[in-house]
């Protein structure tokens, strides 16, 4: 009897559950189609020699063994990325919490401040690198040297030759660029705080900044998870910033000296201009195990200190 | 359990059915000749480039009715990924036209067909002699062939030269001399480079100057010489020592705003009567200095060869041969006029048929004479972005010319293989 009762007969579970399987389905064939396949595609040719033309050929681990020992150009990538991670990840978050703790109100001005911040987040990407291009131009219609100009610094500054630059450019153009979306959220996140809380400390004498560190950054945890989390796999995916600013020409990408060279771009390189789709999947999926080992890491850590 | 084991055989059964499923090359059936061909051809540049081309496209048509030609851009940062991407699908172009090597690298790998089977070596006593060679491949392989050219030349400020009291510099002992002499009279900015700023096409003009060269004839590396690191040593000393900005200035821009001489490409001249008024009757162009061994420029240029997935190869083919001829040629000029792309054709013979500003036709005439194009090695395409890079380091200081040379070869040899 335990069969009849512990399990549904399949015309009955039919009935139940074929619209919804039904319904899943349009996504269910995209989400195959457009990433499982693509996904698993690449991860085949992450162990073959592809060159884009040519059938693949199992090479078996020889990509990423040329990877972490032969390839220092991949080292260099990869240490780029890591210092501007760190850089946007800081001062990004730093910067969105500070706007939202200026911009929080419901009032007119706060509103007309958080849309201002909030544009870069809802414009073409493309179009606000070709401004940051211009910017930085060293010819006369540079802002930049214009700028620079004004305040007495004669002498034209190479800004994107200039290998000590680049990185600080590309941390400066992706902060400006999501501190909006991050205040947005922190804003979500400190206007979902009891207002009761503050009374309470501020009855037991409790200075601005206690409340601060006390109630408001303790609460804001999860908010400051996702948004540490969020933007770091964005920083880790930088591609356009460094292909549209940083391009000299057809085939050069990274910037003089490789100085704006970050992992994304340089996998486009390898794969695109070096007819290397082989290798430039195995570079892909270790930045996927970077990614996705970086952010267990974070989540444990929020979740640690949650449990304090 | 259960779940992750099923997790698991999914994607192993994803990563083998991808593994089927990749795409590889396959002979491609022509289509009959005599039927109906509609041929799409992607053109490398602008749309002024795209314009000249579909020009002689329509005169093609003219002729042959049966044979339709449409041209599209692919601007120049983006066409190489395309070209790959539409060789990886084996969808896309049956003609296409980019770098003057482009089409060995593409062809080597079986993405272009050999065009000699379709007769196209009639061609090659009309080209410019170094630019076919460059465009074939060393083992004889035709996968392209010269389609237009460019060169590198000396512009410069006629009133600020002047002022200094100086000629045009004729070599590389009187370039440096004029730039002393330009800083001594108060130009500020005597002297700049544009194209090949601080890329491996710089370097090319002093290379060959120098009577050295990137490779050798049977494709061997050919960086660790005395003539390469003369070239090096003198290249580095005009941004070190003279002052050349490492910044990319545009020629046209660079004279608008004082700079006395700049080396550029033969566009900017169009460019300059174009867009920059207020430098009317302050300019002229000559040739670049000569070196100790030579007085060779880089000759730039595209070339354009036949995709290996096309259906209407010999009607391509054809075409390509129709672009050789004056009919083709004269029309395309008549469109490239006011342009501020100027087309050169690839015929020597026709360069002077070309509309050139005022004094420019002498000065691009010479560098085309003794003038040299990249070189078409195996691999080179994929190296010059790390020579370069090698070479910027030369310039910036962070290593001597000798180890630039050094490690620059070894990236030649490395993507030779």
């Amino acid at each position: 009897m335990a069969t009849v009762t512990g399990r549904r007969r399949p015309a009955t579970w039919l009935r139940r559950h074929a619209v919804s399987y039904v319904m899943l389905l349009p996504f269910v064939a995209l989400f195959a189609g457009f990433l499982v396949w693509p996904l698993a595609n690449s991860l085949y040719l992450s162990f073959t020699n592809f060159d884009g033309v040519n059938p693949p050929r199992l090479t078996g681990l020889e990509n990423f063994r040329r990877l972490f020992l032969d390839d220092e150009r991949f080292r260099h990538a990869l240490s780029n990325t890591a210092t501007y991670v760190v850089a946007t990840v800081v001062l990004g978050t730093l910067l969105s919490l500070g706007l939202a703790l200026a911009f929080r109100g419901p009032s007119w001005p706060h509103r007309i401040m958080r849309t201002i911040f909030f544009l870069p987040s809802v414009t073409s990407t493309i179009a606000i690198m070709l401004i940051w291009k211009w910017i930085f131009d060293p010819n006369d219609f540079g802002l930049a040297n214009t700028v620079i100009q004004w305040f007495g610094h004669s002498k034209p500054v190479a800004w994107l030759a200039t290998p000590g630059l680049s990185v600080p450019i590309l941390v400066l153009m992706a902060v400006w660029g999501g501190m909006g979306y991050g205040m947005v959220i922190f804003v979500a996140g400190l206007n979902s705080i009891p207002e009761e809380y503050y009374e309470a400390a501020r009855i037991d004498g409790a200075s601005a900044w206690q409340q601060f560190r006390r109630i408001t950054l303790p609460l804001l945890r999860p908010v400051t998870t996702y948004v540490v989390v969020t933007s770091l796999i964005g920083a880790f995916q930088i591609f356009e910033a460094v292909y549209i600013v940083f391009r000299t020409n057809a085939n050069t990408i990274g910037g003089v000296l490789d100085s704006g060279l970050m992992i994304v771009p340089y996998l486009y390189d390898i794969g695109f201009t070096h007819f290397q789709l082989g290798y430039a999947s195995a570079i892909a999926w270790v930045l996927f195990v970077i990614i996705f080992a970086i952010s267990l890491v974070n989540l444990r850590i929020g979740r640690a200190f949650k449990e304090l | 359990m259960r779940r992750t084991l099923t997790a698991a055989c999914i994607a192993l059964l994803s990563v083998l059915g991808a593994g089927c499923a990749t795409s590889g090359t396959s002979q491609t059936k022509q289509a009959g000749t005599s039927g109906p061909a509609n041929i799409t051809y992607w053109s490398t540049g602008g749309d002024d480039d795209t314009r000249i081309f579909q020009k002689a496209a329509d005169l093609y048509h003219q002729s042959h009715p049966s044979v339709t030609i449409k041209v599209q851009t692919l601007t120049w940062d983006d066409s190489y990924a395309k070209l790959l991407a539409a060789s990886t699908s084996r969808t896309g172009p049956d003609v296409v036209s980019g770098g003057l090597t482009w089409m060995i690298q593409f062809g080597r790998r079986g993405g272009m067909v050999d065009l000699r089977k379709y007769g196209i070596e009639s061609l090659k006593s009309q080209a410019h002699p170094q630019m076919w060679k460059s465009a074939s491949s060393p083992d004889g392989s035709v996968y392209g062939v010269p389609l237009d050219m460019s060169t590198e030349l000396l512009y410069y400020r006629t009133d600020l030269l002047d002022k200094a009291g100086i000629t045009p510099p004729k070599t590389w002992d009187e370039l440096t001399a004029a730039i002393t002499k330009l800083k001594a009279a108060g130009v500020k900015k005597p002297f700049n480079i544009d194209w090949g700023n601080l890329d491996w096409i710089g370097y090319f003009n002093f290379l060959y100057q120098a009577g050295g060269s990137f490779y050798t004839p049977d494709c061997k590396p050919a960086l660790n010489t005395p003539q390469a690191k003369q070239a090096l040593n003198f290249w580095i000393s005009l941004y070190r020592k003279y002052g050349a900005p490492t910044a990319n200035i545009t020629g046209e821009n660079a004279l608008d705003t004082g700079t006395a001489m700049t080396i550029t490409g033969n566009w900017i001249g169009n460019t300059i009567q174009a867009s920059k008024p207020k430098l009317k009757g302050k300019w002229a162009v000559t040739t670049l200095p000569a070196g100790p061994a030579s007085p060779a420029a880089f000759i730039g240029g595209r070339s354009i060869g036949i995709t290996s997935y096309s259906k209407h190869a010999a009607q391509s083919a054809d075409f390509i041969k129709f672009l050789y001829t004056d009919q083709a040629i004269n029309a395309m000029i008549t469109v490239a006029k006011g342009r501020a792309v100027p087309y050169i054709p690839p015929r020597p013979d026709a360069v002077s048929r070309a509309d050139f500003p005022p004094g420019e036709e002498a000065a691009v005439a010479q560098s085309l004479k003794t003038g040299m194009p990249a070189p078409g090695c195996p691999g080179w395409d994929e190296a010059a972005p790390n020579v370069a890079k090698q070479l910027q380091s030369a310039i910036l200081g962070k290593t001597d010319a000798t180890t630039a040379l050094t490690q620059a070869a070894k990236i030649m040899q490395d993507n030779a293989a």
